[in-house]
């Protein structure tokens, strides 16, 4: 199956499946995202969501795509673009790293093509670009429902915050420090770790000097499970509240679980967690198709590219009518209920996880919805 | 077919092409598929790779034809991207003001830390530059006020020439392939002229060159400088095309690229920097179906390249269509340099130190015009050290070197040239890809005004010691002997007043002594003074006026070579006390 699949988005290919409907449609779909290089883990989880949703296209609905790997460089991404725009195209799968997508934006214009991504960067849809649709919560929503966590539901008012040296941690960190303002409290520590850094405990020093009362990361996968790994190993008390990446199974597979014990992390979904009769369908689809946990990423692009196919299957036939009905339709997801807010950002929910310290796989500790106040609905 | 591939094989080294064709051929079907062929994706790819084109130029300059692994390569290319990407989108410039920036910027900085950082010497020149690259990083990364963080910054304008705003496609692949072509034109220009030349020889052999009077320290910073003017501008114009600049264009992915796109399409060659950048752009591209799994492709792909083709693409082609040779120049005497009679050269007092041996220990002597100069001693006698300290490839601890009443003691080795001192070395140094003709008219590259004159001197000067049937020859396995006359005509070519030989006749043949004899005869006879270095007393001693035997850097006998196998300390010396 998984063979199968790699051959499906490797190659161009017709999965039309037997209907009766009238509103037949086709619609071209290329995955560009970063199979290679840091953001390889992340970017695979992006494809494999993608290829599911494009194998469960709905009925009536002919799907043709490809998949190009972007790399991390801006450059790339662009390169892929222009390759993908060289037939007609509905919308792409486009890469989920901030810099990639800032690059692709302004070709995505002149070609008139959606841009369909789960990048979390804030500044992606802050371009007056209309043409890009953000179908994961951006830093503005997660951070808010982080930063009240700590605060509301843990009451702690000491945090200290440490993340990436990144566009993803210096984006994340902005917005923490916004959120905390808007909460009345002040970080007692911040600072950024280079991606690259082999040892933690440094930093986990200075910050325990500066006697927190919490310990909030926004750092990338393997510095994530490597920080909570050194702290667990010097017995440190403060608790934990991680920034997305820590959700993400392929982190939490990089612990025991003993050292997850009492960490808490902020999502937009955590499939494995279930939820719905409809989340553990896609998890049981993701896992017998990659033979791999399925995290936010998968489920945000799952979702985004389900609602594409819904607007071509329901008479978008082209690109300016599907960027149409993403910008003004409501898409029942299986993460949330997605809506523009006139920008692109579609996702308005973030959630908290946490470890009970006996398995890898977290509880749904708390819910934030509407956290730009646009959507009203929820998941089902 | 396969039979028709082999007869086309076999015939292949007996094509012999006009020297420009490779480079015509290319550029018509670069043209043609621009042209006629190329969608919009394809010219993407091809401007793309005229960006990493004119970064690998940049690179062949201070790699390919200085040898200096720059590692800050990649930096340049970022800063000037920066410059542009700042200046571009956060302050409205235009790209007729935005460019020159991306070009001064780098040069500025590379002038800055390129002083310290040359002295360094092979890897830790790499690491130091590697440093450079890593700061800029950081501070890219670290400075979001200025340069948008990790973030980066876009909305970065297109290019505008005079009025015209460059569309994507063909036009922006025009103009990013003309400044390729400017870019390539001046640099071929410079590696063919004295200048590249001179360069060449600072990589090949940097001793050498200080003593055939070329500034390696000017060369090397020259060409740093003039290679990040190259990697700015690039930088420049990569902004413009992805309309954005972020920290990845300071990552050493980028100077990975630049340096396998110079390796690739073989070292120092502009057509090589332009044909690996093609290739290595357009490599990814053609597996790109593959996923993830064309990485592998591409690795195997380079491999296989740099193993067929160890001099590169361009290494690769010149030995199937060779080029046809150039004709040699009419030998020509350069204008005579006038050499005053008497003492040419004072020795007064020198001394040098290694940690707590004294190699050179109070030597005096003087060099008087038309007369040779025997200097003899034990091995580690200090005779070599003492060369070195004349010809200034070591600095004296204390004692004067004067040229009339000009004190040349501590001078860089290419002053000391200058002032009229030529020398040869004991190991004999020529540069191997050279041929017989260039390696000595790098003699003259410091003086003449063109390769052509510095050509036609150096074959005046190999004519002198019956060697212009070598001019053609590489200096690559040439013999012993002849290695050794090269290397004096190369000497002679400098018209040295005064000529420091060390162990000329060492190697050589009976025969061949006798020969170098008459030579060295004529040549002090034309007024230059020689001070000879040699344990063959039989070569020796009828050839010397004068002799003086050192031991444990300091004179043991000076006078003449009668007296020397009669003196019971140079005697001892040599064979002990017992003797």
């Amino acid at each position: 199956m998984r063979r199968f699949l790699s051959i499906l988005s490797a190659t161009v290919f017709t999965a039309s499946l037997l209907s009766g409907a009238a509103r037949a449609g086709d619609a071209s779909v290329p995955v560009l995202v970063p199979l290679t290089g840091f953001l390889s883990l992340e970017g695979t989880s992006q494809r494999n969501g993608a290829v599911l949703a494009l194998k469960d296209a709905p009925a009536g609905v002919t799907v043709r795509s490809e998949v190009i790997d972007t790399g991390t460089s801006p450059e790339a991404a662009v390169t892929a673009l222009e390759r993908a725009a060289g037939g007609t195209v509905t919308a792409v799968a486009a890469s989920m790293l901030g810099t990639q997508m800032l690059a692709m934006l302004p070709l995505a214009q002149d070609y008139k093509i959606p841009l369909v991504t789960v990048s979390g960067t804030a500044s992606i849809t802050e371009q007056g670009n209309p043409w890009v649709f953000r179908f994961f919560p951006g830093d503005a929503v997660t951070k808010e429902a982080h930063a009240r966590y700590v605060t509301e539901e843990l009451g702690r008012k000491r945090p200290a915050v440490i993340y990436q040296t990144t566009a993803y941690g210096q984006s994340g960190k902005a917005h923490l420090e916004q959120a905390f303002k808007k909460l009345g409290v002040e970080p007692v520590f911040e600072e950024g770790v280079d991606p690259a850094a082999k040892d933690l405990l440094p930093v986990l020093t200075k910050a325990l000097a500066a006697k927190p009362d919490v310990l909030v990361l926004h750092l990338h996968s393997g510095p994530t499970a490597l920080f909570i790994r050194q702290a667990a190993a010097n017995g440190v008390a403060v608790p934990i509240v991680a920034g997305s990446a820590m959700h993400q199974p392929s982190t939490a597979a990089l612990l025991e679980p003993a050292e997850l014990k009492g960490v808490c992390a902020e999502t937009a979904a955590s499939p494995i967690s279930g939820g719905s009769p409809e989340v553990e369908a896609f998890t049981t689809a993701y896992r017998t198709a990659f033979n791999a946990e399925p995290d936010a990423f998968a489920l945000g692009q799952y979702d985004g590219i389900r609602m594409v196919l819904a607007a071509v299957q329901d008479g978008a036939g082209n690109a300016e009518a599907v960027r149409k009905a993403l910008s003004t339709g409501t898409h029942q997801g299986l993460a949330m209920t997605y809506k523009s807010d006139g920008k692109g950002n579609m996702a308005h929910s973030a959630v908290i996880v946490c470890y009970d310290g006996a398995s890898r796989v977290p509880a749904i500790a708390k819910r934030y919805d509407n956290l730009t106040g646009v959507v009203t609905g929820m998941v089902k | 077919m396969r039979k028709g591939v082999r007869k086309l094989w076999a015939l292949a080294p007996t094509l012999t092409l006009p020297r420009w064709a490779g480079e015509g051929i290319g550029v018509a079907v670069l043209l043609a598929y621009a042209l006629l062929y190329a969608s919009p994706y394809g010219l993407r790819v091809l401007t793309v790779a005229g960006v990493y084109a004119l970064a690998a130029i940049g690179f062949q300059i201070v790699f390919g034809l200085g040898g200096a692994l720059s590692l800050a390569h990649g930096a340049f290319f970022g800063i000037g991207a920066y410059a542009t990407g700042i200046l571009g989108s956060q302050w409205g410039w235009g790209f007729a003001a935005t460019f020159p920036v991306s070009l001064l910027v780098p040069l500025l900085l590379a002038l800055l830390v390129g002083l310290p950082v040359l002295r360094l010497e092979s890897h830790y020149f790499a690491l130091a530059t590697l440093g450079i690259a890593q700061v800029v990083h950081l501070l890219a990364v670290n400075s979001p006020g200025l340069t948008g963080g990790a973030n980066g910054l876009p909305g970065v304008p297109g290019i505008v020439l005079f009025g015209w705003a460059v569309p994507r496609g063909l036009p922006l692949a025009a103009v990013v392939w003309g400044f390729v072509a400017l870019g390539g034109l001046l640099a071929w220009r410079l590696a063919r002229g004295r200048w590249g030349r001179a360069l060449t020889l600072v990589r090949d052999d940097p001793l050498a060159a200080g003593t055939l009077g070329l500034d390696v320290g000017g060369l090397r910073l020259a060409a740093f400088a003039l290679s990040a003017v190259y990697a700015g501008a690039a930088g420049a114009l990569a902004v413009h095309t992805q309309r954005v600049v972020s920290p990845e264009v300071l990552e050493f992915p980028i100077m990975v690229s630049v340096l396998t796109i110079a390796v690739v399409g073989g070292r120092g060659r502009v057509a090589g920097a332009i044909l690996g950048a093609v290739l290595l752009l357009h490599l990814p591209e053609w597996f790109r179906f593959l996923e993830r799994s064309y990485l592998i492709v591409y690795g195997v792909a380079l491999l296989a390249t740099i193993v067929l083709a160890p001099h590169g693409l361009t290494g690769l082609l010149d030995r199937l269509f060779p080029a046809r040779p150039a004709l040699l120049p009419k030998p020509e005497a350069p204008p005579e340099m006038a050499i005053p009679n008497g003492p040419l050269l004072r020795v007064e007092g020198l001394t040098k130190g290694f940690g707590g041996v004294r190699a050179v220990d109070g030597v005096s002597l003087t060099l008087e015009a038309g007369a040779i100069t025997g200097l003899i001693g034990p091995n580690g006698s200090g005779k070599t050290t003492l060369v070195n300290l004349i010809s200034g490839l070591e600095t004296p601890d204390g004692g004067r070197v004067l040229m009339g009443d000009v004190d040349l003691a501590g001078k860089r080795p290419d002053r000391i040239a200058r002032a009229g001192i030529a020398r040869t070395f004991q190991a004999v140094s020529l540069p191997e890809g050279a041929s017989v003709l260039a390696a000595v008219a790098a003699a003259r590259l410091e003086r003449d005004g063109s390769i052509a004159q510095a050509e036609a001197h150096a074959l005046w000067a190999l004519e002198r010691l019956d060697a212009a049937d070598l001019a053609a020859k590489p200096c690559a396995g040439l013999p012993a002997a002849l290695r050794r006359r090269v290397e004096l005509a190369r000497a002679l070519a400098r018209q040295p007043a005064v000529l420091l030989l060390d162990e000329p006749a060492a190697g050589l043949t009976d025969g061949e002594k006798a020969e170098l004899a008459g030579h060295l005869r004529a040549i002090a006879a034309t007024g230059t003074a020689l001070l000879v270095v040699e344990h063959d007393m039989g070569f020796l001693l009828p050839l010397a006026g004068h002799v003086l035997c050192l031991d444990q850097g300091r004179p043991l006998y000076a006078g003449p070579p009668e007296g020397v196998r009669s003196d019971p300390a140079v005697v001892a010396a040599y064979l002990g006390e017992g003797a």
